[in-house]
């Protein structure tokens, strides 16, 4: 295919400076990224308070929770699979938290413990199907979507969990040197998905996997565990970001999280991966997920209901792609 | 095709633990029981099968009865494991079968378990006897067909055929579940139970009808919950501010394949995936109808616009619209240009082109119709109470994806047919009101939903799989 991401490509021959430049700036990262500086800086000029670092950081904590799940998404979409469970799996986890300590009595850490076990257990199980049972992606984390939400109904019996010890707050509404704690945790999470999706064997394998998945087998990769991998992975972030999810509502609901898989895909597709695998980056998706968060708080600000924005977040994700479509598309007839 | 892509996979000579894990932990249950307090209750009725009970005096070992909800969990398990060794061919087969039968057997001593906790009727403990036997003769049929060898005689090719597909597996699970719980509680089998459990998923019905024929072509459409909210809330609103009630009846349709028709456009001649779209319509067509009803609900329509309400005959209008558009569609998909069309451009894509069909317009057509039938299933959705809520049930389109989905048509495009979408949507909403009626706590009614969606799946996978070979 000759519309390959310029991060898959090897550079075979050397181009000038201007070529590659143009590259960039068209490619869908970079198309998102001029949108984004435009987005902030309209935002910025028709309010004062958008562009102070407290409102910034309390964006940063809403976004964490999506933010968590939209990595391994990236990495599931990449290989042309998709994961659709991971909302329920993080309600799931953040009934399991609440459960575990309130009604079987373990302490909280030993709590969280359990949770994250459990969600990589859930995300591990979709893998296993996935591969060993040739069931599409799609179909086997819908049926698990409705699965593990009707676990955590099942056993939450629809009460709450409330009155947890303040350290527990830390992580969903404390700050490290000035910085929400889940902010933290998530920059250390792109920090390492980033280096892990486009420098190492691993990160490459996916792509291969997306392109051509017989052709991946064939080059002797280990199709198999590193599916299987993604999906433990996608059901331990989930789990996290259970985790934080009740530590910033301080209470637990077996609903948390649900539709939560649509804002993720919604930020992902946006950040320029494709849907059919094989094309993406995570530095395109942490641009969409800050598209999104920026929009809903910038609307919010200028005193636009929070439903006319996923108005607008639906229309642009239809446009982006639209836009970017047109652009790859006279790109290769060039 | 689907030959090459099985034996793509590397077929190793070397023998994998892992296969030994179905029957580690068959043997680990049936250690549980030996251990678990399970007693013989002569005085409950003429069954041999033991009882978990909890009475302090009968548990010996002090198991706590927070273990219990592990039952179903093992049972759920075992049951997968064994679906899934089935599948392998390096599995002894005698193992999995084994796997299968106890995870049955153990699902049903905790149905019998729940029956007896929840304080039933002793006698129906003695009747539970029938159920088990039909779900022991179901795993039985389902691990015959594994062993028949492949050129069989006449008779074994007859039983094959007849859970060949999954229209009649569904059936088949169908009337074992109706068997099964009314055996249990014969409330469930009265004629208003039964009318009950055909109409409550009628418009998921109507609306799986389109939601099929849109996978069948390959693509899918997460929007059609979105829409069917907002077209019912159309449709409300206009009958409130006094239009002709057949208006505000039809008025939906159109909408809805106008809107379906933009979907259309944008997949088809414009090249955006279907699940791009669709998800960017999910949040259009969301926000739009929370800002215009602003959360009220719309109340007050004439008497007259009650569709939904109507019992022509008897049984009620949204039955009559489920099999009657059922039965057309199906008809209309298997002879028709377009309906085969259908079939071709998601079997094939590359060879409907050769063939001289133009792709785009029968995928713009299929979001026309999935649109037009969003319409008719949000008309019926609307008028079934007196009053619309502003927004639809949470996660309507993926009831209606799942119903399609179950009902065997396949999301890689290509195959499955509207009669088995229809079974599906009814079996759901089956397995929902069975639930109820042998005192399943409410709360883990959607995880055992969850199981069955993926058990279904998983079966109709591995026939396909065997069907390919």
């Amino acid at each position: 295919m000759a519309a390959i991401n310029e991060s898959t490509q090897q550079p075979v021959q050397q181009r000038n400076l201007s070529k590659r430049l143009q590259d960039m700036i068209l490619s869908q990262e970079g198309i998102l990224f001029i949108i984004l500086v435009i987005t902030i800086i309209i935002l910025s000029n028709s309010n004062a308070n958008f562009l102070t670092s407290q409102n910034l950081f309390n964006q940063g904590r809403l976004l964490a929770e999506v933010g968590l799940i939209a990595l391994p998404m990236t990495f599931i979409i990449i290989t042309g699979g998709i994961d659709l469970s991971v909302g329920s799996i993080l309600g799931l986890s953040a009934i399991l938290v609440g459960y575990t300590w309130n009604n079987l009595g373990l302490p909280l850490e030993a709590a969280i413990v359990v949770a994250l076990l459990v969600s990589c257990v859930a995300g591990f199980l979709n893998g296993l199907i996935i591969v060993r049972v040739n069931v599409p992606p799609l179909i086997m984390t819908l049926a698990t979507l409705a699965f593990y939400r009707g676990l955590a109904q099942g056993i939450s019996e629809a009460r709450s969990v409330t009155g947890y010890p303040e350290w527990f707050f830390g992580l969903g509404q404390g700050t490290i040197l000035g910085i929400p704690t889940q902010l933290v945790i998530l920059g250390i999470a792109i920090i390492i998905s980033g280096i892990v999706l486009a420098r190492t064997t691993f990160g490459r394998t996916l792509y291969a996997i997306g392109n051509n998945m017989v052709g991946a087998r064939y080059s002797g990769l280990p199709v198999e565990r590193v599916t299987l991998a993604i999906y433990t992975f996608s059901g331990l972030m989930a789990g996290i970001s259970g985790v934080i999810f009740v530590s910033r509502f301080t209470t637990t609901r077996s609903d948390m999280g649900s539709g939560l898989e649509l804002d993720a895909i919604a930020a992902v597709v946006l950040g320029g991966t494709s849907i059919f695998g094989g094309k993406g980056s995570i530095i395109g998706t942490v641009i969409g997920l800050v598209m999104i968060q920026l929009l809903r708080n910038g609307m919010a600000i200028n005193n636009i209901t929070s439903d006319a924005t996923i108005v607008v977040i639906g229309s642009v994700l239809i446009f982006a792609i639209l836009v970017n479509n047109l652009i790859q598309r006279l790109r290769t007839a060039e | 095709m689907t030959a090459s892509m099985t034996s793509a996979k590397p077929v190793s000579a070397r023998f994998s633990p892992i296969v030994l894990l179905p029957l580690l932990l068959a043997l680990a249950v049936f250690i549980a029981f030996q251990f678990l307090p399970f007693v013989n209750q002569p005085e409950l009725g003429a069954t041999t099968i033991p009882v978990l009970t909890e009475s302090r005096s009968n548990n010996e070992v002090g198991v706590p009865t927070n273990g219990l909800i592990l039952i179903p969990i093992a049972s759920g398990v075992l049951l997968l494991l064994g679906i899934w060794n089935l599948s392998n061919v390096q599995m002894i087969r005698a193992t999995s079968a084994i796997t299968v039968l106890v995870g049955v057997l153990v699902l049903e001593y905790f149905v019998i378990f729940a029956m007896d906790y929840s304080g039933e009727q002793s006698t129906y403990l003695g009747s539970m006897g029938i159920g088990f036997w039909a779900l022991l003769i179901l795993a039985f049929l389902m691990i015959v067909q594994v062993f028949l060898p492949r050129a069989a005689a006449d008779r074994e090719f007859q039983l094959r055929s007849l859970i060949s597909n999954q229209e009649s597996a569904i059936a088949i699970a169908l009337v074992v579940l109706i068997l099964v719980i009314g055996t249990s509680n014969p409330r469930f089998v009265s004629t208003n139970n039964i009318l009950d459990v055909l109409q409550g998923n009628a418009y998921i019905a109507v609306a799986a009808i389109g939601m099929s024929m849109v996978i069948i072509t390959g693509n899918i459409d997460i929007s059609v919950g979105s829409l069917i909210g907002l077209l019912a809330i159309i449709s409300g609103r206009l009958v409130v501010s006094g239009a002709p009630v057949w208006v505000a009846w039809l008025a939906p349709l159109f909408i809805g394949a106008a809107i379906g028709a933009l979907i259309g456009v944008l997949v088809a001649y414009l090249r955006v995936p279907a699940i791009v779209v669709t998800l960017g319509m999910f949040s259009i067509l969301k926000g739009v109808l929370i800002i215009w009803t602003n959360g009220q609900r719309v109340t007050d329509m004439p008497p007259d616009f009650y569709l939904a309400q109507m019992r022509p005959l008897g049984i009620s209008m949204p039955i009559w619209f489920m099999i009657i558009l059922t039965i057309l569609a199906a008809i209309w998909m298997r002879y028709s240009g377009l309906g085969r069309a259908l079939y071709a451009v998601g079997g094939n894509a590359e060879a409907a082109r050769l063939s001289g069909i133009s792709q785009q317009r029968v995928v713009l057509q299929v979001f026309m119709i999935n649109g037009f039938f969003a319409g008719i299933a949000s008309v019926l959705y609307a008028t079934q109470l007196n009053i619309i809520q502003a927004t639809p049930p949470p996660a309507l389109e993926l009831a209606i994806i799942t119903s399609a989905v179950v009902g065997g048509v396949s999301i890689l495009g290509g195959k499955g047919t509207v009669i088995g979408a229809m079974l599906a949507a009814i079996l759901l909403n089956a397995i929902r009101s069975g639930m109820i009626f042998i005192n399943v706590s409410p709360f883990w009614i959607q995880a055992v939903q969850g199981i069955l969606i993926l058990v279904t799946v998983l079966i109709d996978l591995l026939r396909r799989r065997r069907q390919a070979v």
